[in-house]
């Protein structure tokens, strides 16, 4: 599944610290699901779109990636 | 206290209270393997030999701790890896049983606990490796 959340960081000048913390989940993950390796969980997926004020469907795209 | 450094802090809690339940439990089989077979005929011998499994019952709790502690991606990669290590475990010792069964030595199977832990921290790694 490809995501915009490499490009949505990278406008608000985060590190994948910065956003892991305020995410409440590890670097690895943020890194994980920035190079599409994995796909977050549907709280997940919320809790991104909120912090980004987007919704789920601007960020995450299923069309082009297998799960 | 920032999500790294409560992720490291975590870590390593689980890391003492994991490894000092494996020594204990180490030190445990020892001693009460040797006072089993030092006292063959005595009624506390049964009492004696299940010492081992208060520690192993330690060493699961942190693990049960530690599981509720991580974060959905890492909780993916530890269940794979118990995954992989259950049915690997599984196949070796059942490949050995039969291989017992054609002429080699019989082993305890006190070794299926050390084994399966090598093989669940084989499959972390693996696992994680795919995520990185």
């Amino acid at each position: 599944m490809n995501n915009q959340l490499r490009v949505l960081r990278a406008q608000r000048r985060w590190s994948q610290a910065e956003l892991a913390q305020r995410l409440g989940v590890s670097r690895q993950t943020v890194n994980a699901i920035e190079t599409g390796k994995y796909d977050p969980s549907l709280p997940l997926a919320f809790t991104i779109a909120r912090l980004f004020g987007k919704r789920i469907e601007e960020i995450f795209d299923p069309a082009d990636g297998d799960s | 206290m920032s999500e790294r450094h409560a992720l490291l802090a975590h870590r390593r809690r689980y890391i003492i209270e994991f490894g000092a339940s494996i020594c204990t439990y180490t030190a445990t089989v020892i001693i009460s393997s040797a006072m089993v077979h030092s006292h063959s005929q005595a009624n506390w011998r049964y009492a004696v030999a299940v010492l081992p499994v208060v520690p192993a019952l330690f060493a699961l709790l942190a693990v049960l701790r530690q599981l509720k502690r991580l974060d959905e991606l890492e909780r993916k990669i530890q269940l794979q890896a118990l995954g992989f290590s259950a049915t690997a475990t599984s196949l070796l010792s059942f490949t050995y049983g039969f291989l017992e069964l054609a002429g080699l030595p019989r082993l305890s199977f006190l070794w299926i606990l050390p084994l399966q832990l090598v093989l669940w921290g084989v499959g972390v790694s693996l696992t994680r490796a795919r995520y990185q």
